[in-house]
Formats: C-alpha cells, structure tokens, sequence
C-alpha cells in the first residue's frame, strides 16, 4: 500500500502538501514574522517591504502572519470535527449494516431523512449550539455530515460482511467483535482514508465559508475566510488582499483531495 | 414503473414528515431564546416578566409537542407565521427572497450540465491522455475551492478589471452569470467524474459488443450508452441544485443578492427562529422533490436498471 502510494506522483504531491499544511501550523510562531493581532491602525495598508512581505491589512495587521496562522485556526477547528465525525459515522454504519435486519432498515429510513438536508443548510443552522463557538463549529458539521459518511462507510461493510472470509473466520470461533476489529474495518480502511481524507477538505472549506458569513469564531481571529469580511470595499481598493486567503484554502483543501483521490485510485483503478 | 414510482411515493412522504420534525427539532437544539432575542429588541433592558410575555405571546411557553403541531398545521396551509425580527408575514418574505435564489440555482444547474456533459464526454473518449488528465486535474483544482471566493475573483476579473458585468444587483439575467458560474464551477468536479465513469462503463459493456458486432451505427450505439450513462448524472446533478441552494448563501452575500440564503443568514444573527424553520424546511423539501424528479427521470429512462435505494 505504502509502496503504491510512493510510486504515484499525485500522491506524493498531495501528501506533501499535505505535510507543509501541518507543518505551517504547528511551527506558526516560527514562521510568522510578526504577530498576527498586532494593531498598528497607523501603519495600516502598508505596501510590503521586509518586515510586512505581504502588506498589512485596515488594521495595520501582518497579512502574511495572518495567512500562516490562518492554517492554525482552520485546521485546529478541521481536525477534532473530522475525528468525531469518523468515529461516529464509522461506528454507526457498521453496526447497522453488520448487525443488519430492522436494525439496518431503520437506519436506511432516518439516514434519507437525515440526508434531505445539504449538509451546508444543517451545518450553519446550528452554529449558535454552544457558548464556545469553536465547539458549536465541530458539532454542527459533524451532525451535518455523519449521514452522508455514514451511508459510504455502510455501503463497504455491507460488502465485506458477506465475504468467505468472515463467514471462515465465524467458523473457526472468532467472536463477532473481533471479526468486525481485526478483519472488517483493517479491510476497508483504505476505503474510509479515502472518505476522510476528502473530507477534510470539505471542512476546512467549510469552516472558511463559517467565518466568510460572520458565523465562525471569535472576531479578530485570524483566520482564511474571515480575511473576507470586508471584501466589499478591498475588492477596488486591495484586491490582492482577497487572493492569497482564497490560495491558501485552494492550497490546503486542494493537498487532501489530491491525497484522497490518488488513493481512491488505488483501491478501486480508474479506468485509463 | 407506476408501482416503483407509488412505493417512491410512500416514501416521500415519510421522509417529508420526518424533515418537518427535524427541522422542528433542529432550530430548537440551540440554546438560543428567542423570546429574550425579542424582548431585548423590544424593551432594550427588559424585564423577566417582559421576557415571559413575549414568550408567551409567540406561544413559546407551551410544551414543545403542541408547538411543533401547531407550526406543522400552519404551515400545511401556508402560515408560517410572522418574523420575529421584521414582524412581516414570513410567505411574503420567502416568496421574494425565493424567486433570485431559484434563478441562480437553476442558472448554476445549466452551467453545470454544460461543464460536465462535454468534459465528461472528452475525458471518457481521450482515457488516459493529455485531456483526460488534465480534466481531472481541472476537477480537483474545482472541488477544493469555496464558492465565495471564486465568486470574488470572477468579480474581480470580470466585473472590475473588464467591467462586462455589473458589480453588483439581480435585476437581469445577466446579474445571474457570475454568481451561477460561481455555484456551479465546484459542483462541477463531481459531475465530471461520475460521468466519465458511467461512460466508460457503458462502452466498455456487454451490449455494446453485441451491438457493434451486429453493425448498429455508432449514432445509435451512443444513444444507448447514453441511456446508461445518464441515470448517474442526473441523480448527482439534482443533488448538487439542493447543495448550491444552500450554498447560495455565501455566493448571494458576495453578490448582494437578496436570496434565500441571505434571508437564512439574517434570521441567523437575528435569533430568528420562526424564520430559520421556514428557510430550512423550504430549502430541504425543494432537495428532496429534485431527487425525487431525477430519479422518476431516470427510472423512465433505464427502467431495467432499478435497484431499491432511497430517495
């Protein structure tokens, strides 16, 4: 598996960019050259030069700065939503589709009501959910999302569940735990990375679009879609100011679909 | 077909009561008071006895069953109330904020048919070449970028730098491009994978073959395997109408289109539940009746290749 993914140009590429993603947000102090709350309403709409590469914003706040941290803020956020929404969903969907039955059926019926709802229309209706809005973020896109993953992840358990393999493994005195830990899900592993690597994609995407409508976290963070909120005006005056944000996200969101696509091409071939 | 399209049918119905209960139940997950939301608007500083007037004005202090009926009876025979925030008739507000959204989506839903239908077709002919892989590179570059912002940069390009259309309003069609495109340029991706694969499916099948080998023209030949390939797009394509509904939020605030979505948005900062329901429940039964159209679409034109599913 390892060696496939190295052998594709795609994934190695998405994997890297991936990798520089994590990397610019762990390492953000390192990287930033300024603090990204410094006000500096004097200093506003700087032009760059060394200490401010990119500029500054109205606020005389280091775009560049804010650019790096903005990885920070939207992955902090991308990442526990995506843990929650993976355990869920997987936990769900396989036991409905291994325990099968009415167990199942129920799930088929709440899962197209759930699914009557794009996740987008779900997600922003519950954002007032908590006092700390970062928690009402990851929540609201998990309940906005756990079905439509759920219903992918049934779809493979319910064709692993009927292999010869299981049906040896019941045989030969596995216990159904056991089946499902150590055979099902290391089997369609690859399948949910593909699922969850996209995925992830779409949150952070997500979350810009949070903060781009005011939704999203505390004002003044630094944060990708935020930098939009006066676009209105930048878009005569700084219009570069409204491109990098949009790169940054076309970056990040772009590193995991890459990654998830060369690995869906690797489980299941393209044809071509 | 007419027994397949009843049991759809049933269905339906199940589904759209269960999302007038979700909806219900989803606007009244947040902690969020909406009497007091009022009350403050209201009195400014007002009182707890202010606040359970208000509440009990708005009938928010009866149990959350009774409520639901009501709401639910009401809006069968569409009331949906007033706005707590304007006060106005909540139909008057979402039969004018509807009527922009429906024309963008729906503009975004051609551009979308014309992006994918063509790129499809390119990437399935070309398999493995300079096209193909560029598509799909094209593809990936599209599903990971925000509408908002490729509404800003066609803004930026189009309405700026050459100033061909206008920066803002939605009075003409023409006010209606960018944001379609703007919508439909990130459905697009899936689209185009989807049917490339049906494609190649198709041609890659038995009957096929079987055709070719009897000598049937090409023409003909396409005309089936496009009968086999479409199903999949259909269905996708009227899944991605419901999701640009909902994105219409973003691309109608970049646009200043006075839309559903920013009707939504609205009642959002205002705390408007009453409002909220009605956006989300209009916005869920508009996705649920297009899939429901694109699979009776795609049962009339593949009957053979039905197999269960939900809606």
């Amino acid at each position: 598996m390892i060696r496939k993914i190295m052998h594709r140009p795609q994934a190695v590429l998405g994997l890297a960019m991936m990798l520089l993603v994590f990397l610019v947000m762990l390492l953000a102090p390192v990287f930033a050259p300024n603090d990204p709350m410094q006000l500096n309403v004097a200093h506003s709409f700087a032009p760059p030069d060394a200490q401010y590469p990119l500029g500054t914003d109205e606020l005389g706040r280091c775009i560049l700065s804010r650019l790096i941290y903005g990885a920070r803020a939207s992955l902090s956020i991308a990442l526990p939503t995506l843990l929650l929404l993976a355990v869920i969903s997987t936990v769900v969907a396989t036991l409905c589709a291994y325990v099968g039955g009415a167990l199942d059926r129920m799930f088929e019926v709440v899962s197209n009501i759930f699914m009557a709802f794009p996740p987008f229309l779900v997600a922003i209706t519950l954002v007032g959910l908590f006092e700390s809005k970062a928690a009402s973020i990851v929540l609201s896109i998990v309940i906005a999302m756990w079905v439509w993953n759920a219903r992918v992840v049934r779809t493979h358990v319910l064709r692993e569940r009927n292999q010869p393999y299981v049906i040896t493994c019941r045989m030969s005195g596995c216990s159904e735990l056991r089946i499902v830990f150590r055979h099902i899900i290391p089997n369609i592993l690859p399948h949910l990375l593909v699922l969850y690597s996209t995925g992830l994609s779409s949150i952070i995407i997500m979350i810009s679009s949070y903060a781009f409508l005011g939704l999203g976290l505390e004002t003044g963070t630094a944060e990708w879609g935020a930098m939009f909120v006066n676009a209105n005006k930048l878009i005569f005056s700084h219009p570069l100011f409204l491109v990098y944000p949009g790169l940054c996200i076309l970056f990040a969101a772009a590193g995991f679909n890459l990654f998830g696509e060369a690995l869906r091409d690797i489980c299941a071939p393209r044809e071509g | 077909m007419s027994k397949r399209i009843l049991a759809r049918l049933g269905l339906l119905i199940v589904v759209l009561f269960g999302v007038t209960v979700l909806t219900f139940f989803y606007t009244n997950l947040s902690p969020v008071d909406a009497a007091e939301a009022l009350a403050v608007r209201r009195y400014n500083r007002p009182t707890a006895q202010q606040v359970e007037l208000v509440r009990e004005e708005l009938g928010l202090d009866q149990p959350i069953l009774q409520q639901y009926g009501s709401w639910l009876w009401n809006a069968l025979h569409g009331d949906f109330g007033n706005s707590y925030n304007t006060g106005r008739p909540i139909v008057e507000e979402l039969t004018a904020a509807i009527r922009p959204t429906l024309v963008m989506a729906a503009m975004a839903l051609l551009f979308a048919t014309l992006i994918s239908i063509p790129l499809g077709v390119l990437s399935a002919s070309r398999k493995g070449g300079l096209s193909d892989r560029s598509i799909y590179l094209f593809g990936i570059i599209c599903m990971s970028l925000p509408n908002y912002w490729i509404g800003f940069m066609l803004l930026l390009a189009f309405a700026v730098y050459l100033p061909i259309f206008s920066i803002m309003g939605a009075d003409s069609l023409k006010d209606f491009v960018l944001p379609a495109l703007a919508l439909a340029i990130p459905m697009a991706a899936g689209n185009i994978r989807v049917f490339r694969s049906s494609l190649l499916d198709g041609y890659n099948s038995d009957f096929v073959l079987y055709a070719r080998a009897r000598g049937v023209s090409e023409w003909k030949i396409a005309n089936l395997v496009s009968r086999f390939a479409l199903p999949p797009l259909i269905t996708m394509l009227a899944q991605s109408f419901g999701f640009m509904i909902a994105g219409s939020a973003m691309v109608e605030s970049v646009f200043s289109i006075p839309g559903l979505g920013s009707m939504l948005v609205t009642a959002l900062g205002a705390r408007d539940t009453i409002t909220i329901n009605a956006c989300v429940l209009l916005t869920a039964v508009i996705f649920v009746l297009v899939n429901f159209i694109a699979d009776c679409v795609n049962a009339f034109l593949n009957p053979q290749n039905q197999k269960g599913g939900g809606l």
